[in-house]
């Protein structure tokens, strides 16, 4: 259900603005508006004396999260009070005294662990080059330059050696030789006289270097390979250095870091509130939306806060105003993970019906019927049950595991009804009988059909009557014809369909006539000047929504004929082996179609056709003050 | 009426509106991923987009359902 709002609007001195603040985010449960919007007439408050220590704490919170993000995360970590007064000040000193060093921390860290990427590529590289490198390793005077050419382009090297040679003469070599089956090394050898013609020759001819990383600019070429493998042994242990020191530094400030991060958020926030207040020359003036609940609570610290110098009291808003509040759902522990699915569509407004609990009952019951298979239900279940205690309390996973485990609680049920284990596999190796119908009977077709049907009318009347309901309450008159019209409608159309289908006397197919268009008058009256014209539409669009919860039946038939061919497949294979191994990917794929198409599916049926019919979308999610 | 005929008109109704529906999907999806990308609170209306053209395949298996229950039953 959506909680039930009040206006509460506290007036005080503007001495009192902090400490009333301070109350309200302790509390957690006001939502300020914009008071200047509630009264017109009020000044609009100017926080000018406090601007720039918003600007201050904004910077040095920023400042903080990065320092923070440097630290390891830590575990057990004591609570630290935040000073009392000249926050910003305080935290400005502490980070100015333990930044610089905690940065110099984590570049290095960073440089130690950039080489530990990089120089396992160089490395390979050089490894492929070695073999060209043991000649020239007593040439002094001389310089070295590895190239890595493609196969395709080998025809380069000779041009690169008549250009080298044009350029040094008789005192320069090329050593080329296959690396890989792509890659051919080459490594050019020549006089340090020439190695700034040289390094033009080679941009001239475009092909690309081995240029090593910068820590090993002045280490030979040839020692180069056995300096990467010593810096790559010696690595870990210099990191690991690293992160004793920055554990040690989160030890000493992670938990006053903390602390300081939550009170300059929360000074930040009083701050940033006060453009919504109003104010006169000596008062403040601030108004939001309380739950109903809260109300008491609220008044009762404040008053203990500060006695007698406050002016609380509740406002009734108009019709209008409330169809505004903020939206705060809620509901028991066994419905409230059914409020990831409402919230995934958008928040109910406020003051309408809020279909969490509608969800709960539906939602499972759709997917249990669609999955129906004892088998995979029960393996649902499990991995469920796995899932909801390895996922965290209040996540949209946990949420959806939660839905899965009560389809597949329901998917038993239906199982038993169908008979259904592993599709045919429980009646064919275990003997087990439907308590209804087996799905893959030919005469079963009709029966799940109508069953389907039946499910669509229950659901889509439901959904049309909360509708009436709920435009009653919201005195939408037109609302209220559209849906009493759609209901007579749909009504006329039923009994027609059953006087067709010879289940009603022929006698009544003129009466049936009749509420049908009765019912299509009431649809014109409530959709206004184009409902002529539309109310024929709506109705069978409606009746199109009814025939959609036939894929209640259709996506579980598909199962069942997939279940039943990889069975038929498996006792075919002619090998024990073979017809197991056929059987696991059959029912494999099946139990994922069977986890992911009911659960899109059932969704669907609750988006599309159930809350067409009642649900008003648009509401803004509740979002107090001290953020509860 | 011969029951192969009736087997392959049940198969088209079905066949047909489902090409429809992927048509229709493949186009929604990848708007839908799209808005998804850039306001990953769409998710829940963009499964509703996707969902929506799925109603004609479901009608189609109506359709072929009818065939084989209403015309099929006289063909056997």
């Amino acid at each position: 259900m959506i909680v039930t709002m009040t206006r509460l609007r506290v007036v005080g001195l503007k001495r009192d603005l902090d400490p009333t603040l301070a109350a309200l985010q302790e509390l957690g449960c006001i939502q300020l508006l914009d008071a200047k919007n509630v009264h017109p007439g009020l000044t609009a408050y100017v926080p000018a004396a406090e601007q720039r220590e918003l600007e201050t704490l904004g910077y040095l919170l920023v400042r903080l999260d990065a320092l923070l993000a440097l630290l390891p995360p830590q575990t057990g970590l004591a609570p630290e009070p935040a000073p009392e007064t000249d926050l910003a000040s305080v935290l400005q000193a502490d980070l100015d005294a333990n930044a610089p060093g905690l940065e110099t921390l984590a570049q290095q860290r960073h440089a130690l662990s950039n080489d530990a990427d990089v120089l396992p590529n160089y490395a390979t590289t050089l490894r492929k080059l070695s073999r060209l490198t043991p000649s020239m390793t007593d040439l002094a005077d001389y310089e070295t330059v590895a190239l890595l050419i493609n196969r395709r382009y080998s025809g380069v090297l000779e041009v690169l050696e008549r250009e080298m040679r044009t350029v040094a003469g008789e005192r320069c070599t090329l050593v080329s030789d296959q690396v890989d089956s792509d890659t051919i090394g080459a490594l050019l050898i020549y006089p340090r006289a020439f190695a700034t013609q040289m390094q033009g020759l080679l941009g001239r001819v475009q092909v690309n270097q081995v240029s090593l990383p910068d820590s090993l600019r002045n280490v030979p070429f040839a020692d180069a390979l056995a300096h990467i493998e010593r810096r790559l042994q010696q690595i870990p242990g210099e990191i690991a250095a690293v992160d004793t020191r920055l554990a040690e530094a989160g030890r000493q400030h992670q938990a006053r870091w903390l602390a300081y991060r939550q009170a300059v958020q929360r000074r930040l926030e009083q701050l940033r509130v006060r453009a919504s207040l109003g104010e006169t020359e000596h008062t403040f003036v601030l108004v939001g939306w309380v739950p109903e609940r809260d109300v008491a609570a609220a008044r009762q610290l404040l008053e203990q806060r500060l006695p007698q110098d406050l002016v609380i009291d509740e406002l009734a808003p108009s019709a209008e105003e409330a169809h505004a509040a903020p939206v705060l759902l809620e509901a028991t522990s066994v419905v409230r993970p059914f409020q990831f699915f409402v919230r995934m569509l958008a928040l109910p407004r406020y003051g309408t019906i809020d279909p969490t609990v509608l969800m709960a009952l539906f939602m499972p019951l759709f997917y249990g019927l669609m999955l129906g298979d004892i088998g995979y239900s029960l393996l649902m279940l499990a991995a469920g049950l796995v899932g909801y205690r390895r996922f965290a309390a209040g996540s949209g996973l946990r949420d959806l595991v939660y839905f899965i485990i009560l389809g597949s609680i329901w998917g038993v049920v239906w199982g038993l009804a169908f008979g259904e284990f592993f599709g045919s596999m429980g009646h064919d190796v275990f003997g087990l009988q439907p308590l209804w119908k087996e799905r893959s009977a030919p005469d079963a077709l009709p029966a799940l059909l109508l069953f389907s049907i039946a499910l669509g009318v229950v659901h889509v009347c439901l959904g049309l009557v909360l509708g009436v309901w709920q435009a009653w309450r919201l005195h939408h008159a037109a609302e209220i014809w559209e849906r009493v019209g759609m209901l007579v409608g749909l009504v006329g159309l039923f009994l027609l369909v059953g006087v067709v289908a010879k289940r009603l006397p022929a006698g009544w197919a003129t009466p049936s006539v009749v509420v049908v268009i009765v019912g299509l008058t009431l649809l014109i009256r409530g959709l206004g000047p184009i409902g002529a014209l539309m109310a024929p539409v709506e109705l069978l669009s409606t009746v199109g929504n009814i025939l959609s919860y036939l894929r209640l039946a259709a996506i579980g038939l598909a199962s069942v004929y997939l279940a039943m061919v990889g069975n038929i497949m498996a006792g075919r294979a002619g090998s024990l082996l073979v017809g197991i191994i056929i059987a696991i990917l059959f029912h494999a794929l099946n139990i994922a179609l069977g986890a992911f198409s009911p659960t899109i599916h059932s969704l669907r049926l609750h988006y599309v056709e159930f809350f067409t019919k009642f649900y008003e979308p648009g509401g803004e999610p509740f979002q107090p003050l001290g953020g509860r | 009426m011969d029951i192969g005929l009736l087997a392959i008109g049940a198969g088209l109704a079905v066949g047909i509106t489902a090409l429809g529906t992927g048509y229709a999907q493949a186009k929604i999806g990848a708007a839908g991923v799209g808005a998804i990308a850039e306001k990953p609170e769409s998710m829940g209306r963009v499964i509703l987009l996707v969902a929506i053209p799925e109603t004609m395949v479901i009608l189609g298996f109506a359709v072929a359902a009818m065939i084989m229950l209403l015309l099929g039953g006289e063909g056997a």
